[in-house]
């Protein structure tokens, strides 16, 4: 495998300007004859649908719901990063390339996140002027909030729900394409493979989702914009849908995967509470500004938490990270309340828990302060757990929150294979080994408004182009792969059902490949996955009708989820460094915190395909630092 | 002149809408002012038909009779045309169980059955009043079938129905027509209740006169009384 | 009572297809747990019925965190259950009792086709936002955000309308299945923003358009929709939509498309 990241030439500065001077352009009149199809209607999705039908492309969607609207983008609460500087605080371009740099654990590529940085502006403008409602101060300027990893207030935000409002703008913008004829939707479709004539991404094979029909459409360039994987937990932050598979069908057609093991807990989510958990809903991590959190001192105490006396109660972030207590980074957050769990020190019903208490805070500031900055956080909390959080302690647990790793892409968003491209959290190249919050919706938005729309017409001008036709062989083949597979789950005659695979294997994933992973663990689970693979493909229970069938939907996205499980893992192993989201427990200080090995892992694990029965190749990607030092993160 | 627009307007649903509430405030201005010329009767024979021959004195009364039952065909068509297009959206009943969501009242509820009986009403009141024969004069007419058991049962059940509707209807009028406001449209909707109950004066003053208070209250000083509240 | 298992009933639309007939179907489950959510308790009932060799209920959900507007269901008659203001996916089994009967029923309306069992089609929402309801700005083309200033009570006025999550609620509970709150709110979200000021003439007029030709009921001002928004989005918006309709009828410059 090639990797050629394309990383223009110049001062860091002037990269994207002199890439864009160089890049061919398509001739407006031309442009309509490019089909170019996308997959996925989130962020990057219909943004990059909206910018690409824009300028005269001809631009399919295929989205899994009903309607484009209902991507998982739709859930980002926080807010969306920007180097506007206009609360004058000494922010810059270079200072949220600096921090996102940083906050990655320096294992990100710096050019991307410098380009990443410069467009976070443009970003800003093209949403308010699409009708965002971001927050407005009274003059009617735009208001801003600060947020972990920096130490300005940069961040955009429309209440509680920015990513909605995002998402909403993209797809009304994709919409006016929608009517200006360059953008057809297909809704209900399913990618299940990409189809490659002459080495190059030509089209895809989808399954509609209400009929059963297996289609073929055919492409100049396929935009996977596809989310993340961290639905491979089983239990995550992530809508039912998310999935893997799409990008797994590339990986298996020869694109390379980088950083897979690259997965962000976050620290604040509502627990579960019991084995019919479908899903973990987050809370936003602002709650440590006036929460406390602890743990009893004594093992196994059941008693109520109001019963635990002062003396007998833990403050573990304030005992252990006294600098920064309770507003330590969400991977230091994480672990911590782990290392308490396994200590057998976490409350609740299941033990999986630790508590997040606001009695302080009510005391100094009254309950109606804290109502007023958190009243909605808190109403969620008590609808789903029927707790009233100003009176008893919250519990909260981390999740899987969002992927770092995702396909390898270069400087132009390009995968290993020629017009395959992937965008937003499908890719892996902008947060390196950690996300700080308020980064993704900038992402995705930056690669699908900005980045794409220059950087697809280099790959049109320049390739050239033999006919491809959903009659070619190619099609057909890839077709017939398909539904083999389709009929393959249809006429299992197991006796376990999708979700219970799913489920198993998110156990499998959460203990020895979850916030902190040995060798031990991580080879662990290396044994346990083949084995639950071969009994999916042996004892998988389905119901068995062709058409509209979610038992179906569900199978072959585990199915998808079990191999690519593997991978992770893989790259856990290889990876035995800490850094970011993935903390190995070889690699760790006396104190027991990540310890990075820039001398042996400062570089991409790029994972090559290499055939069902065969290890996968790892190839390497080495990251350049000529603007940035790597440091050391402490919060001591 | 281009007049499609208007064309355009009057087909679109929010155009339909808008000549449902104009006629409906129409109309329940000319109810208020029917009222009030019915409260004449309070006043006695000579003040009722001396209004009355005042007003078919009048040469431009048949024009705006016209016009009366122009706005009461645009209402009836208009609200019919909407109706068989929200059975076509909806159906008449969509769920099994259904059940209010918190936002219809009775009026709302039952804007349909009360359209229904005040058109059935309003024939009968047509044939009644306007139709007949006026020889032995308008307040002796009146005031006789007042004094009918089944009239004034039918009338009183026409002047709630028409209470009901306006309940829902005046508050509806405003807000299809964009008068809606947060600051304000309790206040229209307060309004459009107290307009309501002064449609039961209707009902009221038919039973006035079935139970013969007119001949009680006919002392002098009653008299007096009655005439600064109707002033 | 806390983790012990109750049962219930469940009386459940089942329909094949669009075109078949459906009826309903009752099922009984048992450990139901309080914690549950609503979805969750369908996904333990599908999970009962594949293992039985059964089909499971077709029913959707995606984010079951109340933002995507993916879940709708009419239980016991009402439109996302009988918490107020809420989703599907936020309502959870500790609002019911051992014993008790739950009807369940997909959102209807004619322009909402029916796919399958509770899932239907409501892409006719999509429709209504593509004849207008976007501002028209390519992408690099905008000037510096902060050129514009927003009074900020109006833009919290459009953030309200904006927060509509095209779950279909509001036509779900309308008694003639309007898209008027729907249509309302995304007319009013653009209205009240200057950046939306150049095209509102000829947005309101063709998002309403839209709407009427896609078989919406027409607004008997009941506001049943408003009762049941779970981001409760104001009547209000209607208002302000017939206004802006009335306006764009009598004084714009610009003729309506097509």
């Amino acid at each position: 495998m090639k990797l050629n990241s394309k990383i223009p030439s110049g001062n860091i500065q002037q990269k994207w300007d002199n890439y864009k001077f160089s890049a061919k352009l398509v001739n407006p009149n031309n442009r309509k004859k490019f089909d170019i199809v996308i997959i996925g209607s989130g962020l990057a999705g219909a943004s990059a649908a909206a910018s690409l039908g824009e300028q005269g492309y001809n631009v399919k969607v295929f989205t899994l719901p009903d309607t484009p609207r209902r991507a998982h983008s739709i859930a980002a609460q926080g807010g969306i990063n920007a180097a506007k500087n206009y609360k004058y605080d000494g922010d810059s371009i270079y200072r949220l390339f600096y921090d996102t740099v940083k906050g990655g654990d320096y294992r990100a590529r710096e050019a991307n996140v410098y380009r990443l940085a410069q467009i976070s502006n443009q970003i800003i403008d093209h949403c308010v002027a699409t009708g965002v409602p971001f927050a407005r101060e009274y003059g009617g300027l735009l208001d801003n909030r600060s947020f972990g990893g920096a130490q300005v207030s940069r961040t955009f935000y429309a209440r509680g729900q920015t990513g909605q409002q995002l998402l909403l703008g993209a797809y009304s913008q994709m919409m006016r394409q929608v009517a200006a004829g360059t953008v057809n939707i297909f809704p209900r479709m399913e990618m299940l493979d990409i189809v490659i004539k002459d080495g190059k991404a030509r089209g895809i094979i989808a399954r509609n989702l209400v009929t059963g029909k297996i289609e073929r459409h055919s492409a100049h360039a396929v935009l996977l914009c596809t989310g993340g994987y961290s639905n491979v937990f089983y239990l995550s932050t992530n809508a039912a849908n998310c999935n893997v598979s799409a990008a797994w069908a590339a990986y298996k057609k020869g694109a390379g995967f980088a950083n897979p093991c690259f997965t962000q807990i976050h620290p604040t989510c509502i627990p579960r509470s019991g084995e019919h958990q479908s899903k973990l809903t987050l809370m936003s991590e602002s709650l440590r500004n006036d929460g406390r959190v602890w743990v009893p001192l004594n093992k196994g105490d059941k008693r109520k938490p109001s019963e635990i006396p002062e003396t007998e109660r833990d403050y573990y972030l304030e005992r252990i990270y006294p600098a920064f207590g309770n507003l330590v980074p969400r991977d230091i957050a994480s672990r911590a309340a782990k290392r308490m769990i396994d200590e057998g020190r976490g409350v609740g019903p299941t033990g999986q828990a630790v508590y997040l208490d606001f009695r302080d805070a009510i005391k100094k500031q009254g309950v109606e302060k804290i109502k007023e900055k958190y009243g909605n956080l808190f109403d969620m909390y008590y609808q789903i757990t029927d707790e009233n959080g100003y009176e008893t302690p919250m519990r909260i647990y981390p999740a899987p929150h969002y992927t770092m790793g995702g396909l390898w892409v270069d400087y132009e968003l390009m995968t290993t294979i020629e017009g395959l491209f992937a965008l937003g959290e499908a890719n892996f190249s902008d947060h390196g080994a950690n996300r700080l919050g308020a980064s993704a919706l900038m992402q995705g938005l930056a690669d699908g408004y900005f980045i794409i729309s220059s950087t697809l017409p280099n790959y049109l001008a320049n390739a050239s182009f033999s006919k491809a036709d959903i009659g070619d062989e190619e099609f057909k083949e890839a077709e017939n792969e398909a539904s083999a597979r389709v009929r393959k789950i249809l006429s299992s005659k197991g006796s376990k059902t999708p979700a219970e695979f799913h489920r198993e294997l998110g156990d499998i994933m959460w203990n020895y490949c979850g916030m902190s992973r040995s060798e031990e663990s991580l080879k662990k689970a290396l044994s346990l996955i083949p084995r639950l693979k071969e009994e999916f493909w042996q004892n998988l229970k389905i119901y068995p009708n062709e058409d509209f069938n979610q038992t179906l939907e569900k199978a072959l996205k585990v199915a998808d989820f079990i191999e690519f499980a593997q991978l992770l893992v893989k790259d856990a192993l290889e990876r035995k460094e800490s850094c970011g989201g993935h903390f190995r427990e070889e690699s760790k200080t006396p104190e027991g915190e990540a310890r990075r090995d820039d001398e042996n892992f400062s570089y991409v694990s790029v994972w090559e395909y290499a055939g069902d029965k065969k290890e996968p190749v790892l190839n390497k990607e080495n990251l350049q630092f000529e603007n940035l030092k790597p440091s050391v993160r402490s919060y001591k | 002149m281009n007049l499609r627009f208007a064309l355009r307007l009057f087909t679109s649903s929010l155009g339909k809408k808008t000549v449902m509430a104009l006629s409906g405030l129409a109309l329940t201005f000319f109810m208020l002012v029917h009222l009030a010329e019915n409260l004449l009767l309070l006043k006695g024979e000579a003040a009722y038909n001396g209004w009355v021959d005042f007003l078919l004195s009048n040469p431009l009364i048949p024009l705006a009779e016209l016009g009366l039952l122009a706005v009461f065909l645009a209402h009836i068509i208009t609200g019919l045309w909407v109706r068989y297009e929200n059975y076509k959206a909806a159906g008449f009943s969509k769920y099994e169980e259904s059940k209010s969501q918190g936002g219809r009242t009775i009026g709302s509820a039952t804007m349909i059955y009360t359209a229904f009986a005040l058109l059935a009403y309003l024939i009968y009141h047509m044939m009644h009043f306007r139709f007949a024969d006026h020889s032995i004069g308008f307040y002796q007419m009146v005031t006789e079938a007042f004094r009918n058991k089944v009239f004034v049962a039918i009338y009183v059940a026409g002047a709630l129905a028409l209470a009901l509707h306006v309940s829902h209807g005046f508050q509806s009028a405003f807000q299809t027509l964009g008068l809606n406001h947060d600051k304000y449209f309790s206040f229209i909707k307060t309004a459009g209740y107290i307009t309501a109950l002064f449609m039961t004066l209707f009902a009221m003053l038919s039973l006035y006169f079935l139970l013969g208070l007119d001949a009680k209250f006919s002392s002098p000083y009653q008299q007096k009384v009655l005439e600064t509240v109707i002033n | 009572m806390e983790n012990k298992g109750f049962s219930i009933t469940l009386r459940i639309w089942k329909q094949a297809s669009a075109e078949s007939e459906g009826s309903f179907q009752v099922y009984k489950i048992d450990n139901v747990i309080a914690d549950m959510s609503f979805l969750e308790m369908l996904d333990v009932l599908n999970e009962k019925l594949l293992k039985e060799g059964k089909e499971p209920v077709a029913v959707e959900s995606d984010c079951r965190e109340g933002i995507c507007g993916c879940c709708g269901l009419v239980i016991n008659g009402d439109v996302h259950g009988p918490d107020e203001h809420s989703t599907v996916c936020q309502l959870h089994m500790r609002r019911f009792r051992d014993g008790d009967v739950i009807t369940i029923e997909p959102f209807r309306a004619s322009s909402f086709p029916h796919i399958k069992d509770l899932v239907i089609d409501r892409s006719a929402l999509d429709k209504i936002i593509a004849a207008g309801g976007y501002i028209s700005a390519n992408a690099g083309s905008a000037p510096e955000a902060n050129s514009l200033p927003v009074n900020k009570p109006l833009a919290e006025k459009a953030m309200d309308a904006a927060a509509c999550i095209g779950c279909g609620a509001c036509v779900a509970a309308c008694p003639n299945s309007a898209a008027m709150l729907f249509t309302g709110a995304k007319i009013s979200h653009l209205a009240l923003l200057p950046q939306g000021g150049p095209e509102r003439h000829l947005r309101a007029l063709n998002m309403v358009k839209a709407m009427d030709s896609l078989g919406f009921g027409n607004c008997s001002n009941e506001y049943e929709c408003e009762a049941v928004c779970p981001k409760e989005i104001k009547i209000s918006n209607i208002a302000r939509m017939n206004r802006e309709f009335l306006k764009a009828n009598f004084l714009s410059e610009e003729e309506i498309e097509k």
